[in-house]
């Protein structure tokens, strides 16, 4: 599905990514862990191109991805994207926010658009918040919202930058409950996270990322009840 | 006082009429050289960026009334203008240097997350700006607007200069006809005291119908303008 060769990439003199090599299998959820700065969230800015990475490869769907000549937004129609900050529009109303890329980057039809929207809408469970602006919402049902507007493009894969790390702790779990519904229907996940029961119940491969380096790769018992390094062991240590 | 007053209203009001249809052409050229420069200002192409920059810069830098005057007399040998097109010109390049200075701070004080949401949706980039970016910045944008169209109107009143029949340009033919100079220039000046607050007064409307002031709010854009307020805003 995605395979990602020896990806560098660098901030003016600061080395961020260190030769990354990562595969993500179709159907599976990927969890990215790591104390911050270890370039979780620019591996996966690279992985729609929100950032360019100076050398490797990125290769989706057996295409190899040159981003000179490839046309991105093709790209970036199969991979969809949660912020942590949600980013919904705010001069849009909530199913605006959502048929907004199914109409004019799909060519989508309005009704047909809005006819989806809904459909995700009642997914995540805010049907009756459509015609509301974002400001109406709480972060939770941002976030949730956020996640159906990415989902109505229908990605091949869908990309979640902490996405609970800004919400008030008792609203995490229903954006966790949201995506923990999207992981048992089969969609290709990659979650950067801080949430270590969700990697533990959810992820089919935890990816532990330090320096700009991936240091450990295993299934979620491994790598919580016998990591290798020391360095994952000290990160457990804390966050557990 | 009263007595020029009546004496001189429909004189005034003539001009009056030449000051607003002046300021009206010069903002609306204006907005758009705005709007122009202020991509140029933004993109990545350094001939288009060094282009915008001389320009802001340049008439940043020099009186309008001198811009006038070159426009009217210093271009004469190349092309003539009438003074309304050489007034209305040099206006709408003048405030166009300031508005573009507007419109490329206003653009980039949208949260970076706006385009980096709608890029991630596949939309391509002028896609985003339209659709997302620049609905937000314009509304932002109403209050310094407002503001560098009651400087506009006032600035207007240089075009007197090239021998206009502004509301300036007749006050001053007035004053050297009646002798009264103080009484005339007061009335005049009550002219341009009125128009200002009839335009600020229009802005301010317009502000509270968008809802500029709420930041947590930011839910109107022009495309609501003219439609009814809803019971549950």
């Amino acid at each position: 599905m995605i395979c990602i060769k020896q990806l560098h990439k660098s901030f003016g003199s600061l080395e961020v990514l260190k030769g990354i090599d990562l595969t993500i299998n179709k159907n599976q959820v990927v969890v990215l862990l790591g104390s911050s700065g270890s370039g979780k969230s620019t591996l996966l800015r690279c992985i729609n191109f929100l950032e360019f990475y100076d050398q490797g490869e990125v290769w989706i769907n057996n295409k190899k991805i040159d981003f000179h000549q490839t046309d991105l937004n093709k790209v970036r129609e199969e991979v969809g994207m949660v912020f942590q900050h949600f980013n919904l529009f705010p001069h849009k109303t909530v199913l605006e926010n959502i048929i907004e890329a199914p109409i004019y980057v799909k060519k989508m039809k309005k009704q047909e658009a809005e006819h989806t929207a809904l459909e995700l809408l009642a997914k995540v469970g805010l049907k009756d918040k459509a015609g509301e602006y974002p400001h109406m919402l709480s972060g939770g049902q941002k976030q949730r919202v956020a996640i159906a507007r990415a989902l109505a493009m229908e990605p091949k894969v869908m990309l979640f930058d902490e996405p609970t790390s800004a919400l008030d702790p008792e609203l995490v779990g229903e954006v966790l409950q949201v995506m923990k519904q999207l992981a048992s229907e089969g969609i290709t996940m990659v979650v950067v996270t801080h949430e270590m029961g969700f990697a533990k119940e959810v992820a089919d491969q935890v990816v532990f990322m330090d320096e700009g380096k991936i240091l450990e790769q295993a299934p979620p018992h491994v790598f919580f009840n016998q990591p290798e390094s020391e360095r994952s062991k000290k990160f457990l240590r804390r966050v557990l | 006082m009263i007595d020029i007053f009546l004496s001189t209203y429909k004189f005034f009001l003539g001009a009056t009429w030449l000051t607003l249809k002046l300021t009206l052409t010069s903002l609306f050229l204006g907005s758009c050289i705005g709007i122009i420069f202020a991509f140029f200002r933004l993109s990545k192409k350094k001939a288009l960026n060094y282009l915008a920059t001389i320009y802001i810069n340049v008439i940043r830098g020099t009186p309008l009334i001198v811009q006038i005057a070159i426009l009217y007399f210093g271009i004469a040998n190349i092309v003539t203008l009438s003074p309304f097109w050489a007034g209305s010109l040099a206006l709408a390049i003048h405030s166009g240097a300031y508005i573009a200075e507007i419109f490329r701070g206003l653009i980039q004080s949208i949260d970076k997350g706006q385009m980096e949401a709608a890029r991630s949706l596949g939309m391509p980039y002028h896609l985003a700006m339209r659709r997302i970016v620049l609905p937000q910045a314009f509304k932002l944008a109403i209050p310094p607007l407002g503001n560098q169209f009651i400087i506009g109107l006032k600035d207007s009143s240089l075009v007197a200069y090239v021998g206009m029949q502004d509301l300036w340009g007749a006050a001053l033919s007035e004053a050297s006809s009646n002798f009264q100079q103080m009484n005339t220039y007061i009335i005049v000046g009550l002219y341009y005291l009125a128009l200002v607050l009839i335009l600020s007064y229009l802005v301010g409307k317009l502000e509270a119908r968008l809802e500029v002031d709420s930041k947590n709010r930011p839910n109107r854009t022009f495309k609501n303008l003219f439609q009814f307020k809803t019971a549950s805003s």
